[in-house]
Formats: structure tokens, sequence, C-alpha cells
């Protein structure tokens, strides 16, 4: 079943395009230089046949390589339909590879397994939509990224975001004072809006435990002030962790390091049983909520979260239709909405979302196509994670994106996600697009009535 | 043009030289075997259908000579009797017409209609004999 | 040649029939337990409503949004995929024979229909060879086994008109037919054919994450 092609399996060296020069990562170096080739395949196998089941070997036999998949991929649309791009092929130059060859890869396949896996597939699912049989390509991009892990061969900065996590239990080496000095800050400057306003640490028994991502109190910490601006106007009984286990984001879910993935949602977890709350809400942020609504809890075994988990899009939702912020003046420029996989595909809430642009925004757009449907920013799943060195090629590799933008005639982009935020951003400078880029927070702090609510008698 | 396209075309135009091939093979060949096959017997004896509505089939190419001889005579081999399901021996209905007594709808006091009856007949003879036609077509013979 | 036959179109069909079901029912209890052995948590994440959802909107001809940016691949392979069954259940020579082994039978299709929706079957397969020629990305993909699969499904159709017509060597196209209809019943369970049993089942795992987990349409 695996019998290929030979002249076709080596992607020949002619392919790189002149454009676009393929950035060398010194920890994918490194890491190859110290495999050998018992170790190579040892680890392709035991990861192929410990740690898949019924599942993998169904989407290998299953696949009847009709290419439906190729027209859901940003990366084939974006590169001009070349084919190595398309989602099935990027599962033939990996795992069929892999399993024919039964482990005995070159190191030179692995380089670009690590490029295909990593830097090449935003494990959106949005090729999971397109294919007739359902099958989970970005699950097998995963497992390919898992072997990589076991290899040791993970790109130096993404790796580094891991490492961060294994140590401090948050990404970005958010140290345990740092982040208590972040939130005091914060408070301090809302108060200057706000009289009385409190982000409450360790607050046991509150009704929301608020959580962000580190990237927040490391360098956008006015997205805390924002948020804490609308859980005071809104009255609610909320609370911070002041203790690791504050940082929802989870790379290593993205790296294949499960063990790592699993402890920091497990400790994400247990800081808010330890707080009693009875509902997480958490920032804008899309992997962030895959990692604790649907990886994280999976790898402790809970089928569930154990907590319910409201992402900000919900919770503005809520915030609003129940009037606990009230909006003064509509924002009057042109809007565009982007919905991130996570969220949208993840966990259908762009509808939703729509309600809450409207309720907030005069003038909304829809860009085409949307929803479950919209392109992916090229970003998220791990992939700006990866760091600088390959900023060039994600903005060659999301053309695509750039010309839905255009599309909509927008002057502002909403994207209601980090890493589709960063990586949108990007791409509006890069295609100079003329675009201002917000969160949706960002949207509602702005507008709103800034009046403490009082519930009506 | 992208250096993948390349490639590809390559490998194209080497799979298309010998699909061409292929296909001129097999095509030729057909035509042979339609030459030296399609000429028919001009006179061909034939079952009469009329018992039938609306047959699906020609009917069947059948040598009533040919099989008086194989058969040594014995006529109630094919002309048989049953009575109560139980085939009376020494008995022979040549004077009547096979659909007299197999009506062409299965009923319950019609347990072999007639195309059944023709069917088993002829070909399980042919079969246990080791010779004559079992195939559909080989008795069906396109008019 | 005649017990040759009589083999052919008697216990090679019970041998061919007991495999290929025999086959797919294995394959099905074989995926079932190494669902409970290996990922039990298929089964805490499947739910019947969420598959038969997305199986059966995947059944809507051009419901799918996949299925509507590719009309004409979508509509032929649809077409095709119905006609692969109905054409031969439906076929008069079949109803009788079965007919005639188990005083069963069903209304069958007119001779002529018949004969042309297998030249459509041809055609849709011949249609499966040129697309995967033509189009870079499915050609990109394509393997040796993709082309042995087609012919395996093509050649009971093509001889089975080729005998139909009586054209040319008869008895032997006649012969070919029964085999290769038993080598394509054969093969099914064992090769990616065998996507008339799995197809489903990841349709249904995909279908239930997304509707039970990701409250999303797959769609």
């Amino acid at each position: 079943m695996q019998t290929q092609d030979n002249t076709m399996t080596e992607k020949p060296k002619e392919t790189t395009d002149p454009k676009k020069e393929k950035a060398t990562d010194p920890a994918i170096e490194a890491g190859l230089e110290r495999l050998t080739p018992e170790r190579i395949r040892n680890t392709i196998n035991q990861v192929l046949e410990k740690e898949t089941g019924p599942r993998f070997k169904a989407y290998v036999e299953t696949c009847m390589s009709c290419g439906l998949c190729a027209d859901a991929c940003s990366y084939f649309l974006s590169n001009d339909r070349d084919p190595h791009f398309m989602p099935a092929a990027k599962v033939k130059n990996t795992i069929w590879e892999m399993l024919a060859k039964k482990g005995n890869v070159s190191k030179d396949f692995l380089r670009e397994a690590v490029r295909i896996s990593h830097l090449e597939c935003n494990v959106c699912k949005r090729c999971a939509m397109y294919c007739p049989f359902g099958i989970d390509i970005a699950y097998m991009m995963l497992l390919v990224r898992r072997i990589c892990h076991k290899l040791e061969i993970t790109p130096q900065y993404i790796q580094d975001t891991v490492n961060s996590h294994s140590v401090t239990l948050n990404q970005m080496w958010v140290k345990d004072d740092e982040w208590i000095d972040t939130l005091q800050w914060q408070e301090e400057d809302a108060r200057d809006e706000f009289e009385d306003l409190q982000i409450p640490l360790d607050k046991v028994g509150a009704d929301i435990m608020y959580s962000v991502i580190a990237p927040e109190p490391k360098f956008q910490a006015g997205l805390i002030y924002q948020a804490a601006a609308m859980m005071h106007a809104a009255g609610i009984d909320w609370t911070m962790p002041s203790t690791p286990g504050w940082d929802n984001s989870n790379m290593a879910m993205y790296t294949g390091d499960n063990e790592i993935s699993g402890r920091i949602a497990r400790a994400f977890f247990e800081t808010a049983a330890k707080l009693r709350v009875k509902r997480i809400v958490m920032g804008e942020c899309g992997h962030a909520f895959r990692s604790v609504y649907d990886i994280g809890n999976r790898w402790n075994s809970w089928v569930m979260p154990p907590f319910e988990v409201v992402h900000a899009l919900a919770f503005y939702h809520e915030l609003l239709t129940e009037g606990r912020i009230t909006i003064k003046e509509k924002y009057k420029k042109k809007v565009t909405l982007h919905d991130p996989c996570n969220v949208a595909r993840g966990r259908g809430l762009h509808d939703k979302a729509r309600q809450v642009v409207n309720m907030v925004c005069e003038d909304f757009v829809d860009m085409v196509p949307n929803r479950e449907h919209n392109f992916c920013c090229g970003a998220g799943g791990g992939v700006i994670n990866c760091g600088p060195p390959y900023k060039g090629e994600r903005m060659v590799n999301n053309r695509n994106k750039a010309e839905q933008l255009a599309a909509t005639g927008a002057e502002v982009l909403i994207a209601p996600c980090h890493n589709c935020h960063s990586g949108l951003e990007d791409i509006i400078h890069h295609y100079d697009l003329k675009m201002e880029i917000k969160f949706l927070g960002d949207l509602i702090y702005e507008t709103m009535d800034k009046k403490i609510y009082t519930p009506e008698k | 043009m992208k250096p993948w396209t390349k490639k590809y075309i390559h490998r194209k135009n080497k799979m298309k030289k010998w699909t061409i091939c292929a296909t001129a093979l097999v095509l030729m060949s057909a035509t042979g075997w339609m030459v030296v096959f399609a000429q028919e017997d001009p006179y061909v004896e034939r079952l009469d259908t009329w018992a039938f509505e609306s047959p699906r089939r020609p009917g069947a190419v059948f040598s009533h000579d040919d099989h008086i001889m194989d058969l040594d005579d014995d006529c109630s081999i094919c002309h048989h009797v049953y009575e109560d399901g139980e085939l009376v021996p020494g008995e022979s209905s040549e004077d009547y017409y096979c659909s007299d007594c197999h009506g062409t709808e299965p009923a319950p006091d019609n347990q072999m209609p007639l195309e059944a009856a023709y069917h088993n007949l002829c070909r399980d003879c042919h079969f246990d004999r080791g010779k004559g036609p079992v195939l559909c077509g080989e008795c069906h013979i396109k008019e | 040649m005649n017990s040759f036959i009589a083999f052919i179109m008697g216990p090679m069909v019970w041998i061919s029939a007991i495999i290929f079901v025999g086959g797919l029912l294995f394959k099905f209890i074989g995926i079932v337990q190494s669902v409970r052995q290996k990922e039990p948590y298929i089964f805490s994440y499947m739910t019947l409503k969420h598959s038969l959802r997305s199986i059966g909107a995947w059944l809507v001809p051009f419901f799918p949004k996949s299925t509507r940016l590719r009309p004409v691949y979508y509509g032929i392979s649809y077409i095709f995929h119905i006609l692969l069954f109905v054409v031969p259940l439906f076929l008069a020579s079949h109803i009788v024979l079965i007919n005639e082994a188990f005083q069963i039978s069903w209304p069958a299709l007119n001779n002529s229909l018949a004969d042309w929706l297998t030249l459509v079957v041809i055609a849709a397969l011949l249609f499966f060879v040129v697309r995967r020629q033509m189009v870079p990305e499915v050609a990109y993909l394509t393997r040796p086994s993709d082309y042995l699969m087609i012919a395996i499904v093509a050649l009971p159709f093509v001889t089975g008109f080729l005998a139909y017509h009586q054209w040319f060597a008869y008895r032997w196209m006649a012969v070919a037919h029964v085999l290769s209809g038993e080598l394509m019943l054969i093969i099914i369970p064992f090769s990616r054919l065998s996507h008339m049993l799995t197809a489903p089942l990841t349709r249904a795992y995909m279908g239930s994450e997304f509707g039970h987990v990701r409250h999303a349409r797959d769609w």
C-alpha cells in the first residue's frame, strides 16, 4: 500500500523558490548532528506503533488520494497550488514515507519533516472539513512533531517556549514576582479610570477565574488592564491566581511534548480547583483555549474540561446580552472579523462573535470565506512561535490571507486570538494592507459605558 | 514555470507515451478478435419465446436433432412428466408445450417457472455431462 | 471447461462472498477491539447523533463546501459510487442467477439502460484515470496502487459489458467477468477499497469531534 514512485518522493533540490530563502535553525541542525540511524528508526517506530492505534491506521488505509484536501490549505493556495503544500502531500512526504521505510529515513528527510510539520501546517484542521472521509491530517502532522520532539529536532524558538513552560509553567519566562508586579501595575493604572478597581488575587470561591497567556504580562499588559476594567464595570466576582498555573497557553501541545503539555494543563486546572472558582474565563487566545478546552483535559483523562471554560468571545457575548456592559457609542469604522480556527472551528463561537461585533460596531463586513471555513492566519499551531527566522516564508505562505483581507475593504481587522493577531499584523504590514488590527476587547473597552453595573431591582 | 511542474510534466510525458501505446495495443487486438469472431452462422435454430410476455434475451440456440442423437432417442430426459413433485419414470410429454406445466410466473402451484425450468434443465445437464454451453451468452446468442 | 465454469460460478462465488463479508466484518471487529484496547477515548467522543449528522451531511449531493468547489469530480464520483452498487445489483442476468439459487428476486433494470449505466461507470473510471494524470495535486499524490484499484474495479464492468454484447471471445469474456468480479470482492477487505467500511467510521469520528466537542460543522 505504501509503494511509492521513487522519482516523486524526494523533494528535488531545485524546488527552492529564489524568492523564498529557507532559514536554517541551529536547534534542528544540532539535533540532527546527534542522531544515529538506530535512534531515528527506533523513535519513529516507537511513536507510530506504540503511540497510535486504529485511528491512525484507518487514516492511512482510507485515504484514496483524491486531492480534495488541497483546496482547504492556505499554504497550497498561497503557493500557486504547488502540490507539495497540499495536506495529503504533507502526509505523503512524512508519514507514508516513514511507514514505507519502516523508520529508516535520512537526516535530510527529517529536516524536511520538521519543516513540513512545524512550518508548513498550522494544524488548523480546515482540511478535515474538506476531506470527504474526515481524515484528520492535523493529527498526523502533530504525530510528526511528536517524532521530531523525541528526536530533539524541534525548531529553536518554539522549543524555548516549551523549556519555559517546563521551568516556570508559563510560556515567556515570566518570574513569579514579575507576574504579581504586572497585575498590580495594571490595577494601579486602571484606578485612574475606576476608583475602586481591584484585580483580586487568589480570591477563594470567586465566580470566575480569569486567565491569560504569558505574552500578556510580558508585553501586552494593556490587555489585562482592559479585562480588569470590563470585569469591574460589569460587577463580576472574579479573581486571578498569583501562583504558577495562571498561564493557560501551551506550546508543548504543538511541539509534541505531550508530557509537559499535560503538566501545564494539569497545573492550570489545579489552580482553578484550589481557588474553588465556578468557571474559568480566558482572554482572546485560540491555542490556549484549544489546550484547556480540548487537548489538555484529555491528556489528564478528563473527557471534557473539569471546569466550564469560557473563551473571551463567549464571555463578551454574555456581558453584552445580559446588559452588564453597555455600549455608549458604537464604533464607526468599517470592521471585519477573522474567525480563529481554535474558537470557530474549535468551539463554534463564530456566531456569538458576530453578534458581539454587531452590538459594538456600526459597520461590519464579513470576509469570504468565513466562520468554520475561514482561511487560517498562517501563524497559529505553533508556526509563528518558530520565530523570526521563518517570518519571511510565513508571509509568502499566507498571501492568500492578504488577498482575503484586502477584498473586504475594511479599515479595521478584529482578530480575537493572540496568534492570529500577531500573524495577521505581520501580513498587514508585509502586504501593506492599510488596516488597523484590534482585539475585540480593544473595541469593547473603547466603546463601552465606563460606569459600574448595578442590577435592576 | 515552477521547477516542480517541470518534473511533473516530464513524468507525465513518460506516462502519456506508455498510456498511448497500451491503448493502441488493446484497440488493435480488440478489432482483430472482432473480425475473427463476428462471423456468424447465417442460419441458427432457436427455441421459441412466444410463451414469454417480453423476453429479455433472444431465444436460446438449440438443435433438436443434435440433442436426440446425443441423448440416444430418450425423449423423456427433456420431455419429462412430474406428478406431485415426483418424476414419473418412463412417462414422457412430447405432446405438450413446456409452458403447459411451467407457467411464466412463480406461484405456490408453480414451483418451477418456465425460465428457471429451461435454465435448470439445459444448463445443469450440460454441467453434469461436461459438455454443451453453460454461460448465458452461449445459448442466448445475440441475433 | 464446464467443470471449471461450474467451480467459478458455484463454490468460488461463495468463497469470494465469504471473504468479502467476513473480511470486512473481521476488519470491523478488529477496529472495535483495537479501539477498546488502545484508544478507548474514541468511544467517549463518538455520539450517534453527530456521527449520523456528519455522514448525512456528506451524503447530500453538493451540500458540503468541499464538493461545491469541485463539482465535476464530485458529481461524477457521486454517480459512480451509486452505480457501482445499483448496476450489478439490479442487472437482469444477476437477478436470474440469484433467483435460481435462492428463489428470491427483485425488479431488474431494463437491458439497454443497464448497458448505458455500465458505460457510465466505465467512463467515470476513465475520468478518474485522466484526472490522476492531469490535475497536478492529484498526480503528485497518485501511487501505482491507485491505478491498480481503478483497474480492479473497472475489470468486471468492462468484461461484463463486452460479454453482454458478445462481440468477441464470449466464453473467455464471461469467464473473465466472473473471475474479475470475484477478484474485486476478495480484494476489497485487504485494500484501500475497504474505505466502504472505514470511511463512514472516520467520518463519524470527525463528525462527533466537530459536533459534540467543537460545536461546529464539518462540511
